[in-house]
């Protein structure tokens, strides 16, 4: 294509893509292939992998979750077969959603201040869902090939990642459920050597909601920078301490926003301080 | 192949061999209703029905037959042309047509009028039980059923418990909710200071960010609260009271925490967890409509609630975010 | 019909004639009538540009996941029962039951079942690739723009069939994701609360809930889906399927560079071209 010699006028960008457009159309008119069987052929193929991929995951899934007991609600690989019954008044269930809704999920958890839920729920969602629709209009060049699209790559690249990124932490999110928790007892014992007087502090801990924020050998998770408990007693802050601390957090560390212990009562506070302090870490 | 073309001389000859077709009449139909009829009255009442179509299968019929020969009987037969052209128009009907051309703008508009209005008519009448089906049953005849717990001498005083209760036995598991109950002890009652009256808090474990079902955050059972918990048969079937002490409640799904009274205390949930209305009812204790709470000071019998219309989850009832939600669905009654 | 024989047809070869003729009968028939077999052939027999790549073989495969996922669908269809109500005899919701019937007594539910399962992931995974591979080609510029969008809508409309699919095994996990994901809804200003309430057909999520996410499931957003999908196929065969950007003999050539020459001097290499040459004819010793 010559380059437009000085003086003669520059036609609009929307001619300039009409032009390319026919361009492009007489082009494949007079070289293209016919799409069958050349393109089919490749579609055909893709299909059958699809095909082959969703029966071989259909088959894992059942034998997985079928085979040791015959019981659709064990679990397999790839998840049980069905869950128990709808219940809607249990509470010691976690909900989840399904996978390819994980990053909208974790998306909740990050906005969790409570004048920003509206953004995580419906504000962030449907403003990323403008852009994407809008895309045609927001990028009106001319251009396609990747490298001279800076902008849109590192977009892309951005969209991908995080996306990634949320639906990854989204799937691996623990949960303080009080029965798993419960579970890890055993596993604690054993790793930091508790002596008797410790376990029923240590079964305290487990049901009372502090693995909702701590980390503790493994279990629980981490929230509002509550700190990991599996090294505590190492700190030698004595019973005493532990006691005021659970009874009053904000008292023994400034501006914690740790809740309150007191209503377990003086007793089960000082089995906890007990659990606490006998916990220095993997002997 | 060559299509095939008549020769002149050939023309006078095919124009005899030509079927000879009868004029155009409409006698025959009501010949053949006649008939109709008379088969019917065979079936019916012979004597009547059939008579009457005989009638007028005959009458028909001789009225068919004298257009089928009147070419015979050289009676000139006025067959109508089948179209009528616009461009001729005899005289008589030119008035007519004229009054038309004068205004020809009006009667198109008129039908295109008439026809996207009728269209809308019928449109509506579609839509409008349709989509009112779709919609209204679900804001209208909300009610709430009222839940009967038990005796409150069976619940110790200051004991907290985890009740599992069907609040709509007419619906079934479905229904099926739970609370936070404990007995705050009697409290003077503020209507009549001299009078003590027995005093419940009973929270919700609805999650108020976005519904979860909310677990309490402490020991459960006998052997680690030391109360027994128990099951009650009541009225509204077995309900089942799990003994508790909570250091306050948790939710599993977005990492929710609340205190003893409902309080949230940290993360995503904008407001304190939702409470039961109640009433003592012959030394029963019987659930109500659930109501919203922004948050709650002091505890148990002397706490004082902040009490709202009930709102569904993440939906604040005060502060200026309130202002998003101004009209709630019609709730429980 | 005119032929040309350098002899008489022999009447092995009259007979094949006859036979062709069979053959062909019925399609002509058809496409005098409706003209569908035209539109057939230009479909099978339309030009693509000779550079296709296998990327370009998602939008296809995404098609065959949705097909996979309707035909499934229709067969469960026949055998689940979308009830919230107690089974007297068993105490279990009665569509929970029925799926468990379907995975373990009936002959081969199992595995239309796990397909459905496992074609909804499929298909949302083809569609998200999709979208990407068209992203990375620039096949939503002009005039692809409404395609683009389209196939967006699709894309929602897909996850919303998710999403409502997944309520009616009626298990926990099925519940308490529903009531979630309808309350999350029920936090936009203004209509939230009303919206959340109509998905939910009522104030709590009930066998009502369950009816409203099948109807939606089988019938609302399914029709939706498949009206989208024919635009979508409509557009693609008129405006055809880009070259990948970067192939060196990409259909309609390389009109960009000067563009690119005004906008960033020195940035980018000009290939040389004769002056006045068209960018279609054939490179001297290119592909055919």
């Amino acid at each position: 294509m010559a380059a437009i010699p000085k003086g003669k006028e520059k036609p609009s960008a929307i001619d300039q893509k009409r032009t390319e457009f026919a361009r492009y159309k007489a082009d494949v008119k007079a070289r293209g292939k016919p799409f069958y069987p050349y393109a089919m052929f490749h579609d055909t193929i893709m299909s059958l992998v699809v095909v082959v991929v969703i029966i071989c995951l259909a088959v894992i899934w059942k034998w997985t979750f079928w085979s040791p007991l015959h019981d659709p609600t064990h679990k397999g690989w790839l998840g049980p077969g069905v869950d128990p019954p709808a219940d809607p008044g249990t509470h010691s269930f976690v909900p989840r959603p399904d996978w390819y809704f994980y990053f909208l999920f974790y998306l909740l958890r990050i906005f969790k201040w409570p004048e920003s839920v509206f953004l995580g729920t419906i504000g962030v969602p449907t403003i990323a869902l403008v852009l994407l629709i809008m895309l045609p209009f927001l990028d009106r060049r001319r251009t396609r090939k990747p490298s001279q699209r800076p902008v849109a790559m590192v977009a892309a690249v951005l969209t991908i990642v995080s996306m990634g990124v949320l639906t990854w932490k989204g799937a691996t999110a623990k949960e303080a459920l009080a029965s798993e928790v419960q579970q890890s007892i055993p596993q604690w014992i054993k790793d930091q050597k508790l002596p008797p007087a410790a376990i029923p502090g240590a079964h305290l801990f487990a049901v009372a909601g502090c693995t909702a924020c701590h980390t503790y050998d493994g279990a629980g998770g981490s929230n509002l920078g509550a700190p990991d408990l599996t090294n505590i007693g190492s700190r030698n802050l004595g019973i005493a301490t532990q006691i005021k601390h659970l009874q009053d957090p904000s008292s023994v560390t400034p501006g914690s926003p740790m809740p309150s212990f007191k209503s377990l009562g003086i007793q089960r506070l000082h089995q906890l301080a007990i659990f606490l302090e006998a916990s220095k870490g993997k002997q | 192949m060559e299509p095939e073309q008549p020769s002149p001389d050939t023309e006078q000859e095919s124009l005899h061999e030509e079927a000879h077709l009868p004029p155009p009449t409409l006698w025959p139909i009501g010949f053949a209703i006649g008939i109709v009829v008379v088969l019917v009255g065979l079936v019916i009442d012979p004597l009547l029905i059939s008579s009457i179509g005989a009638v007028i299968a005959i009458v028909f019929g001789i009225l068919w037959a004298r257009d089928a020969t009147a070419e015979l009987r050289g009676e000139p037969v006025v067959v109508e042309p089948e179209r009528r052209d616009s461009v001729e128009v005899d005289e008589a009907t030119a008035a007519d047509q004229q009054g038309v051309a004068e205004t020809p703008v009006t009667r198109s508009v008129f039908l295109e009028g008439a026809t996207l209005g009728l269209g809308a008519v019928i449109g509506g009448l579609i839509v409008v039980p349709v989509a009112g089906f779709a919609a209204l049953p679900s804001f209208l005849g909300q009610t709430v059923q009222k839940v009967d717990l038990g005796p409150i001498s069976k619940f110790p005083v200051t004991k907290w418990f985890i009740a599992t209760f069907i609040s709509d036995p007419s619906e079934g598991e479905v229904s099926r909710q739970t609370a936070f109950i404990r007995n705050n002890g009697p409290v003077a009652n503020p209507d009549n200071p001299k009078e003590q009256v027995p005093s419940f808090t009973i929270i919700s474990n609805h999650c108020v960010h976005l519904g979860c079902p909310v677990q309490a955050n402490g020991p459960t059972g006998l052997k680690f609260t030391g109360t027994p918990s128990f099951k009650e048969h009541t009225l509204n079937g077995p309900v089942e009271f799990e003994s508790v002490i909570p250091a306050g409640y948790g939710c599993p799904c977005h990492g929710g925490q609340y205190d003893p009274e409902g309080n949230r205390i940290a993360g995503p949930p904008v407001r304190a967890l939702n409470r039961f209305s109640y009433e003592i009812v012959h030394g029963r204790l019987v659930l109500g409509a659930p109501y919203s709470v922004s948050h709650v000071v002091g505890t148990g019998a002397t706490a004082q609630i902040y009490k709202y219309k009930m709102a569904g989850p993440g939906q604040h009832v005060d502060g200026p975010e309130q202002w998003f939600y101004p009209l709630q669905p019609p709730q429980n009654q | 019909m005119t032929t040309t024989y350098r002899r008489k047809p022999t009447k092995g070869e009259l007979r094949r004639q006859k036979m062709e003729e069979l053959v062909v009968y019925p399609f002509d028939w058809l496409e005098e009538r409706s003209g569908l077999i035209g539109g057939v052939r230009y479909f099978l027999f339309r030009n693509v540009p000779s550079d296709i790549n296998w990327m370009q073989t998602l939008g296809s495969a995404a098609l065959t996941a949705f097909l996979v996922q309707a035909i499934t669908g229709v067969i469960l269809a026949m055998y689940y029962v979308p009830s919230a109500d107690l089974d007297p005899h068993t105490g279990q919701p009665v569509a929970w039951e029925s799926i468990v019937n379907i995975t373990d007594h009936l002959t081969m539910g199992w595995l239309v079942r796990g397909m459905h399962k496992w074609g909804a992931s499929v298909f949302i995974i083809l569609m998200f690739l999709h979208m990407g591979r068209v992203f990375l080609f620039g096949a939503y510029k002009y005039p692809r723009e409404l395609n683009w969008i389209i196939g967006v809508l699709i894309l929602v409309m897909g996850m919303m069939e998710g999403f409502t699919g997944y309520l009616l095994p009626w298990d926990q996990t099925a519940y308490w994701a529903s009531v979630v994901g309808i309350n999350l809804n029920g936090t936009a200003p203004f209509l939230g609360p009303w919206l959340a309430q109509f998905l939910r057909g009522g104030q709590v999520v009930s066998g009502y809930t369950l009816t409203r996410f099948y109807s939606l499931h089988m019938l609302v957003i399914p029709g939706a889906i498949i009206g989208l999908i024919t635009l979508h196929l409509y557009l693609v065969i008129r405006l055809g399927v880009t070259s990948p950007p970067w192939s060196k003999d990409a259909a309609g050539g390389e009109p960009e560079e000067e563009e690119a020459r005004q906008l960033r001097p020195g940035l980018t290499r000009p290939v040389p071209r004769p002056a006045g040459a068209s960018p279609m004819q054939a490179e001297p010793g290119g592909r055919e």
